[in-house]
Parts: C-alpha cells; sequence; structure tokens
C-alpha cells in the first residue's frame, strides 16, 4: 500500500515538473493565438469590434481574392527553398572543410558564425547601406570600379528577393555550419578508416560514410530553416519593407499590412490559419522525408 | 585558451559591474528628485516622428504645465498603426494619440478617442474639418505639410536655369541639366511615397483642379468612380520623367536620407521633399542655398503642393489621466502653444484663428502657391480607401522599373480600392 | 608529380582560400566597425581603409545619446532572467516527458512542437490585452514572461533529446530506491549532467532575447525601461544620413553579445553537439 501511494505520488510529481513551463506556454504563446482560429470565421474588422457575425468560409475565400496575399506565399516559398538549400548545402561543405587539420580552423569557425549573433534589424540597416546604388553603397562601387554597372541589389523587382537571401545566407550559414561539424565530429574515425581500407577516395568516403551519418543535423538544419524561412519578418521589414512593388512582401509581412494598415482582421486571421496548418503539414512531409532518407541510405 | 575564456568572462563582468555602477551612480540623482516627482502625473504621448520634430513644444509643456511629466513615445511610421492599433484594440494606449484624418474618424467611431469640441472654436474651419466627425472635433489640427521640389540655387543660377511654371518646362530643365552632367532630381523611390506624390501632384494640376473633377475625390471614396479611364491622360504625361529617364530605376534601390544626401551635398539638382527636411539638410551642408518650386501642370498657373492638415492629436478615452490630458491639448491650443510646435516644423501654417507665421526663405517661390491655397492631398478624401495610396505608390514602382504600364498600375489600384471599400461598406 | 605538388602544397592552398572566403564574409563587419572610427570625410572617401586615427568622439556621443548604462542593465536583466527561467523550466519539463513516455506526455511533446510554427505576430493584440490584464505593462518583467512562453520550445525539444540519448537513467532508479523524490533526482543528479547542451540552450535563448525587439516595442512604453535594440531603434532615423554616429550605435547594441558570443564559443559547438543531435 505504502509503496503503491509513493509510485504514484512519483507519478504525480513528475506531473508537476512539467506545470511551469506549460502555464507559461498556454498563457504567452498558445492563448493569444487560439482566437484567430475563431475570428477567421467572424466579421471582423477594424471597424467591427463587437457583436460579431459568423461568415463562414469567406475569409478564406477572400485569401485567393487578393493578388497581395498569393503574391506573399509565392515568395515566402520560394524564400523558404532557397534558405532551406542553400543554408543546409553551405553549411554542410563549410562544416567539412573546416574539420580537416587547418592552422586557423578555429578563428576561421568563428568568422563565419559571428553574423549570427547580429540582430535582423542591425543586419537590415548595415545591408541596405552596403548594398544602395546611390554613392556610398559600398559593393556598387566596387562594382564599378572594376568597370561593371551598378547592380540595383534592393531596388530591381526581380532581384530584391534573391538579395534579401544573400543577406541571410550570409548571416546563418555559419550557424548551420556550427551543427555541422558538431555533427563531424560524432563520427567514429574506425569508419573512414575501414572505408580507406577498401580504396574509397574522399569524394567517395564522403557519399558513403559521412553524409549517410550526417542526417540529424541535416534534419535539425533543414527544419528549422524551412520554419524560419515561411515565418520570415524581422529583416524583410529592415530592408526592403516588402518593396520594391509586392516584390519581397513575404507572409508575415502581408499579414501584418493586411491586419494592421487594411484592418482587415478576420481575413488576416483566416490567412494565419491557413499559414499555420500549412507549416504544420510542410514539417511533417519533411520530417518523414528526412527520416526516410536517413533510413535508406544507412 | 581557456586563459582568454576567463579572461573575457572577467572583463564582461567588470563592465557589466561597471555600468552598473555607472548606472547606479547616475540613479541617485534621479532618485533625490523623486520628491517632486511624486505628485507629477504622467502623460504618455505616442508619434511617428523624431522627438526633435516636437521639441519646443514638449519644453514649453514642461514649463508650463510643471504638475505634468510628458512621456514621448516614438515608434517608427513602419510600425505605428501596428503598434498604436494593438494597444488601443487591448483597451488601453498612449494618452495622447497621435491620428491623421481618415484613422482619426475611425478611431472616434469606435470610440476610441474623446470628443474635444470644447476646443473646436479656437481653430479655422479648415483645419477643423478634417478632424471632426458629426460636427464634433476629435483631434488637433497640427501645423499643416506641404511637399513641393526643393532647387539647388546655385546650381540653376550657374546654367541659367529659372523656376518652371509648366510641366513642360520642367522637363525642359531636367534636360538641361542631365546635359551639363548634373543628377537633375534626387529621389528615394525605395519609399513607395516619393512617386505617389509626384504623379498625384500632377494629377491634382491636370485633372482634379478642373471643375468637372471637383467631386472626383469623394466618388471615388464611396466606388462610383475609377482612376482607369480618368487619371491615364494625366499620368501618362507625368510618366515623361520615367520614359527621358530622368526618373530611374536605380532610384528604387536609394531611401529618403540617402536622396537627401544627395540634394545636400549637390550631387543632385533638385528633390521633393517638405519643412521637415530643412534642418537636416542644413545640418548636412550649412552653406547650400536651396529654394521650392511647386508641381506644374501642362497650363500655367499657380500650381499645386501636395500637402494638408499635419498630424491630429487626439485625447485616448481610456486615459486616466483625462483632466492632465486637456490641459496639454489646451496650451498646444495656444499661441503660444502653436509657435512651439511651429519652431521644429518651420514652413507649416497653423489652423489656430488668427495665428500666422512668417515664411522662412527656403520657400519664397512657393509663397504664390499657398496663397492661392493650392495645398492638396487627394486621398485626405478617400475616405475608406484613403490607405490604397501604398498600393499606389508600390504599383507605381513597378511603373517605374518597366513591370506594369500605367493603364494595369491604374486597375491594380482601383481593385485594392474596391476591396478596401466592399469590406467596410456595412 | 602532380599528386605530389597536391600532396605538398594542398593544404596550404586550401587553407588560403578559406581564409579568403572567411575574410569576404568579415567585410560588412569590419565594415561596420572600422566605419565607426571614422569622420564622415573619411568614411566616404575610403571606405575600407582602416581609421586615420581612432576617433572615439562617436561612441561617447552614442553613449549620451543611448543613455547606454541604463539600457545595457535593461537588457541584461530581460536576458538573464528569461534564460534562467527557460533553462530551469524547460529542462523540468523535458525530463518529464523523456522519462514517463505515456501517451498524455507524448501529446504534450507534440503539443510543445506545434508551438514553432505559432507565428508571433497573430496573437499580438491578445497577448497585449493579457500583459495589460496582469498589471505587467511597462515592466521589463512582462518581456521576461513572454520570452519564456514563446523561447521554451525549442529548449524542451533539445533537452528532451539529451535526456533520451545521453543521461543514464540507471542513477535515478537507484535514487529513487534510496527514497530520493522526483524534485531531488531531478536536482541532483539529472540537472548536473545537462551542462553541454545548458550551454547550448543559454546561447540560443541569450541571442534570441537580445535581439528581440517586437516584444520590447508593445510592452515597454517608457525610455526609462528602454532595452538597448529599442534605443538604436529611436535614433536610426535621426542620424541615419551621418552614418558615422549611426554605426557606433548599431555596433553598440551587439558588442556585448559578440563579447559574450567569444567566451562561450567553445561551448557552442560542443553544445549543439551534446544537445541536438544524438537524438
Amino acid at each position: 500500500m505504502n509503496t503503491k501511494m509513493r509510485l504514484l505520488k512519483r507519478e504525480f510529481d513528475y506531473q508537476i515538473l512539467i506545470l511551469p513551463v506549460l502555464i507559461f506556454y498556454l498563457l504567452f504563446c498558445v492563448y493569444p493565438f487560439l482566437s484567430t482560429f475563431y475570428y477567421s470565421f467572424t466579421d471582423y474588422s477594424n471597424m467591427k469590434l463587437t457583436n460579431l457575425k459568423f461568415v463562414g468560409l469567406e475569409n478564406f475565400i477572400g485569401i485567393f481574392d487578393s493578388d497581395l496575399l498569393m503574391i506573399s506565399i509565392k515568395n515566402s516559398i520560394i524564400y523558404a527553398l532557397l534558405m532551406t538549400v542553400f543554408q543546409t548545402t553551405l553549411g554542410l561543405i563549410l562544416a567539412v572543410f573546416l574539420d580537416r587539420k587547418l592552422k586557423t580552423k578555429n578563428i576561421l569557425r568563428s568568422m563565419f558564425f559571428l553574423p549570427a549573433v547580429f540582430s535582423p534589424l542591425i543586419i537590415g540597416y548595415l545591408w541596405s547601406y552596403l548594398m544602395s546604388t546611390s554613392d556610398f553603397g559600398l559593393i556598387n562601387s566596387a562594382i564599378t570600379a572594376l568597370g561593371f554597372e551598378k547592380i540595383n541589389f534592393l531596388g530591381n523587382p526581380d532581384l530584391a528577393l534573391y538579395s534579401v537571401v544573400v543577406t541571410q545566407l550570409w548571416q546563418w550559414t555559419g550557424w548551420a555550419m556550427v551543427i555541422f561539424l558538431a555533427n563531424l565530429q560524432s563520427i567514429p574515425k574506425d569508419l573512414y578508416e575501414a572505408a580507406e581500407i577498401d580504396g574509397a577516395n574522399s569524394w567517395r568516403k564522403f557519399w558513403k560514410v559521412t553524409l549517410p551519418l550526417m542526417q540529424p543535423s541535416v534534419n535539425v538544419v533543414a527544419v528549422t530553416a524551412m520554419i524560419g524561412g515561411l515565418k520570415v519578418f524581422d529583416i524583410i521589414f529592415a530592408l526592403t519593407e516588402g518593396g520594391p512593388g509586392n516584390s519581397t512582401e513575404t507572409i508575415m509581412t502581408a499579414y501584418i499590412k493586411t491586419v494592421f494598415n487594411e484592418g482587415f482582421y478576420a481575413k488576416g486571421a483566416a490567412f494565419g490559419v491557413v499559414f499555420f496548418i500549412a507549416v504544420m503539414i510542410i514539417t511533417m512531409v519533411m520530417m518523414s522525408f528526412l527520416r526516410k532518407w536517413g533510413e535508406n541510405t544507412r | 585558451m581557456k586563459k582568454v575564456n576567463m579572461l573575457l568572462l572577467t572583463a564582461v563582468t567588470a563592465l557589466s559591474l561597471t555600468l552598473a555602477g555607472c548606472s547606479g551612480a547616475k540613479n541617485e540623482p534621479a532618485a533625490a528628485d523623486q520628491g517632486d516627482k511624486k505628485d507629477k502625473v504622467k502623460v504618455r504621448i505616442a508619434y511617428w516622428n523624431k522627438e526633435e520634430s516636437v521639441k519646443t513644444l514638449l519644453d514649453l509643456v514642461k514649463e508650463k504645465l510643471p504638475n505634468i511629466e510628458v512621456e514621448y513615445q516614438f515608434i517608427d511610421n513602419k510600425q505605428y498603426q501596428n503598434i498604436i492599433e494593438t494597444q488601443l484594440t487591448a483597451g488601453a494606449g498612449p494618452d495622447i494619440i497621435s491620428t491623421n484624418p481618415y484613422t482619426a474618424s475611425r478611431y472616434a467611431k469606435l470610440g476610441y478617442i474623446k470628443d474635444i469640441s470644447s476646443l473646436a472654436d479656437r481653430y479655422n474651419d479648415g483645419g477643423k474639418n478634417v478632424y471632426s466627425v458629426d460636427g464634433k472635433l476629435y483631434a488637433l489640427p497640427g501645423i499643416s505639410w506641404f511637399e513641393g521640389m526643393f532647387y539647388n540655387k546655385e546650381i540653376f543660377d550657374k546654367l541659367n536655369l529659372k523656376p518652371p511654371t509648366t510641366f513642360e518646362e520642367e522637363l525642359a530643365l531636367h534636360e538641361t541639366l542631365k546635359k551639363n552632367g548634373i543628377k537633375p532630381q534626387a529621389m528615394g523611390a525605395k519609399s513607395w511615397e516619393p512617386m505617389m506624390k509626384s504623379s498625384m501632384a500632377f494629377v491634382m494640376n491636370d485633372f482634379l483642379a478642373k471643375p468637372e473633377n471637383k467631386d472626383f475625390d469623394v466618388q471615388y471614396a464611396e466606388g462610383k468612380t475609377k482612376l482607369d479611364g480618368n487619371w491615364n491622360t494625366a499620368i501618362e504625361k507625368w510618366s515623361e520623367l520615367i520614359k527621358k529617364e530622368y526618373l530611374t530605376e536605380d532610384m528604387l534601390g536609394i531611401d529618403y536620407d540617402q536622396a537627401l544626401d544627395e540634394f545636400a551635398t549637390g550631387k543632385a539638382a533638385m528633390w521633393q521633399s517638405g519643412p521637415w527636411a530643412v534642418e537636416t539638410i542644413q545640418k548636412k551642408n550649412a552653406n547650400l542655398k536651396f529654394d521650392m518650386f511647386p508641381f506644374y501642370g501642362t497650363e500655367p498657373g499657380a500650381g499645386w503642393l501636395i500637402g494638408g492638415p499635419g498630424v491630429g492629436f487626439a485625447a485616448n478615452s481610456n486615459s486616466k489621466h483625462q483632466e492632465e490630458v486637456m490641459q496639454v491639448l489646451d496650451l498646444i491650443s495656444t499661441p503660444e502653444g502653436q509657435q512651439a510646435f511651429w519652431n521644429d516644423n518651420k514652413g507649416g501654417s497653423s489652423y489656430l484663428k488668427g495665428v500666422e507665421f512668417e515664411m522662412p526663405e527656403q520657400f519664397a517661390s512657393v509663397s504664390e502657391t499657398l496663397k492661392a491655397g493650392n495645398v492638396y492631398a487627394p486621398w485626405n478624401n478617400w475616405g475608406n480607401a484613403s490607405n490604397v495610396i501604398e498600393d499606389y505608390g508600390k504599383y507605381f514602382q513597378y511603373v517605374l522599373s518597366g513591370k506594369m504600364t500605367v493603364t494595369e498600375a491604374l486597375q491594380a489600384i482601383d481593385k485594392k480600392t474596391a476591396e478596401l471599400i466592399k469590406a467596410k461598406a456595412e | 608529380m602532380s599528386s605530389k605538388f597536391v600532396r605538398k602544397w594542398g593544404n596550404p592552398l586550401f587553407e588560403l582560400c578559406m581564409i579568403v572566403a572567411a575574410v569576404i564574409t568579415f567585410i560588412p563587419i569590419y565594415y561596420l566597425i572600422v566605419t565607426t572610427f571614422k569622420t564622415p570625410e573619411d568614411a566616404t572617401l575610403f571606405p575600407l581603409a582602416l581609421p586615420s586615427s581612432l576617433n572615439f568622439a562617436n561612441y561617447l556621443e552614442a553613449w549620451e545619446t543611448m543613455q547606454y548604462p541604463r539600457v545595457f542593465m535593461n537588457t541584461l536583466i530581460v536576458t538573464v532572467t528569461s534564460v534562467l527561467g527557460i533553462v530551469l523550466f524547460s529542462s523540468m519539463a523535458a525530463y518529464s516527458l523523456a522519462r514517463r513516455n505515456h501517451a498524455f506526455n507524448r501529446f504534450l511533446f507534440m503539443f510543445f512542437l506545434a508551438g514553432m510554427m505559432v507565428p508571433f505576430q497573430m496573437g499580438l493584440v491578445n497577448l497585449y490585452k493579457l500583459i495589460n490584464a496582469l498589471g505587467l505593462m511597462d515592466h521589463l518583467a512582462a518581456v521576461t514572461v513572454v520570452n519564456i512562453g514563446t523561447g521554451s520550445i525549442i529548449a524542451i525539444f533539445l533537452f528532451h533529446s539529451f535526456f533520451l540519448s545521453s543521461v543514464p537513467i540507471e542513477l535515478e532508479e537507484a535514487a529513487f530506491i534510496d527514497g530520493c523524490s522526483v524534485f531531488k533526482t531531478f536536482w541532483l543528479i539529472a540537472f548536473p549532467l545537462l551542462k553541454p547542451v545548458i550551454a547550448t540552450v543559454v546561447i540560443l535563448s541569450t541571442l534570441n532575447v537580445w535581439n528581440d525587439f517586437m516584444n520590447p516595442l508593445l510592452f515597454l512604453q517608457s525610455r526609462e525601461n528602454n532595452v538597448i535594440l529599442l534605443e538604436v531603434f529611436r535614433n536610426v532615423g535621426q542620424f541615419s544620413v551621418d552614418w558615422t554616429s549611426l554605426f557606433p550605435m548599431l555596433l553598440m547594441g551587439v558588442a556585448p553579445l559578440m563579447i559574450f558570443y567569444l567566451a562561450m564559443q567553445k561551448y557552442i559547438i560542443k553544445g549543439v553537439a551534446a544537445g541536438a543531435l544524438k537524438g
């Protein structure tokens, strides 16, 4: 009896441990977002805050009617895909290179990681100076000094989104590198020795030994890059404000504009719900894909 | 390595200790005058312009109303609506809210801001009307703003150029400057604002000023008419500026500050802006001699400036310090208050009855236009559609980069307007 | 012949290439740093040259306008309290979730992970109402509690996988038999073994909290309670034409983080290894 009580108390205590963080999480993360689901079915707007009417799926249909929202979805997907692919591959390449015996490897690693320390706001101000077409635009001064035409990084609608991607790759590749490096160092050395005895060259060693064992870190980097990419906000605000035209509007900036500038609270909420569900599905698909890849290559 | 780390950690600790000590020392005098502060009521005011733009006014409040401590919160234009709207929706927010005419009328209908009609008699109709709903005043019309074309007098004199009197002359002017290797005008087109204003100013001259189009803006607000089919001819004409490459695509990579810099350092001969920029220009280049001319249309005339009543200061109905807020608003609505307000916004005019200010020399060439009362901003009459101006500007960025024709842009703007009007029609 | 060449020179050449790449990566930051010491003329004429003399006037001015000591302390308080909360509460929860793998806990774990996909901006109005109702408006604590609420998700994930992979359960079982309570077992036995992953969580959360901008902007209205980034932001427009006085502010906004990073960098690689990857 006594032991049974004690065991029961133990189970109870275990659950208590979860409680504090659960309270914070529920209060400050879940609860604020929950009402979004409710509002998405109403006619809530900046002109109508009370006596809300239920309007069914009208807001969800409205999303497809809005040029801004549709283009923002397209931009966010392009952005997130580019970030995922390049952050993963470039980070991986850097990590493999800096895992070799180099005299300067520690300082090199630090230099590549350093940009990750900066707030997106500050990165935004810094890069809008670097990329400006005016006379103080450092990159364009260099380009014209070499005798080429100025590149309108942030002002050309066809280029602006990619310029933002470049700044973000600059900022986050080092971060990915660090995670990959950690993974590399956990790979047992004898696996390489075995491959060497089989006569594998370094390229083959990378494909056959390294890459399959990198699955956990690729998982972390790719999934966080994807979610972060779809949710991108700060850097767009600081660098381009969505312009020129709508060429760098992303889901989050378009959401803010729809809700606060245009006052379509309910449509914004519907957009948010769709976005949340879409990110969820994308993440799950990606994770299961990556897991399968890890299993197949192993 | 370990040593270095320890050293750094020690340095960080030492630094934070010094800082703690430092701030502690600084806190002491603050704590000392806490005694006086105790009875002071904190009135928070939020505004999208820097504190410098109302500094004299804030000093005056400090001097005249010793019982009140004004807390100024600057929120950048990009975030202002977002932050304030969040706060108001939650039943909180600053005690004094800065608004524009359209937002003020919306806030008034939602009950966010208080009826302050007791101060209404002191203001002219021109300013009062835009901030009134059903005959009640909801915000104090601030010093008016206007935007015209600054030009560099030295460059003009050197090339024997005179301010234009028609759009054609303005184009010719651009050509001469360009031939002489000077950038005709600087434009920070990375923001959506300058092209929106520049093109609308031309429409004001060539379309809106005509008697038959007197009601266009009001009808547009009600969805009874469209830009496409009405503005096309005027905008096509205006777009000569783009076709002749006086406005170029690389301006989309330049922001306001950088454009100002180009004008202030003499790299560009003209720049479209307003009174608020004068101080910064002079700070950047104290010797620059400049003046302003208005926007012109095809016909000669007094020209038009784009502008209207400035910021409206409104009282939050949920404020805990109603009385003190009214004291501040009352002070602003005196000649003394307007003078202090104007002091950091030289060039604008006051809507307070019987208050007039002398024009600074930088605006000599627009005095005729101002006298004729040719200051207007179409969107102030666009009601629920007035927020479309951001999209307007953004679609014009596509026009500048050659991605859209003028007609396509106008159609896209009309579509957005329809969306904005329809949703709020009920 | 050629393979001999490669063997002798391959590595140094390769290293040189990497150094060049690193230097290119570093240029923007270098530009930010050197500009802070220059006069405006210097900055325009020779943007990348070393400053001809160290001009600390920019810093003194920035120090004054930003009211640096005060905003630094505010930021420090917010960061330290948030990070402490995140580390403590998340590790507790992760411990329980890892050790008690029943259906309810599995659900809770997924429930926490779903939070990663919640776009923070979409709940702002409600969050604001809540903070207001709790009477936390214009208190540093407002930012702290929101940070704990949103920042714990990734921390739970990291702690959870670390518990599963690298913290042996045997000790805990023994402790239980000896009569140790769950709390004691967690605190005395499990928690001390978390060091490497704690480093990761501390680094991650510190970067996030320090660089957070939206929360302070919403919840800290008075200037006394400003954090560093708000102060940078406050001054940006005003000085942005004069970027020799803007850049010191930008730099002073991140300088503490850079120092923190240099001090912690050894743990970053180790910590991430310990935390993220063994699960």
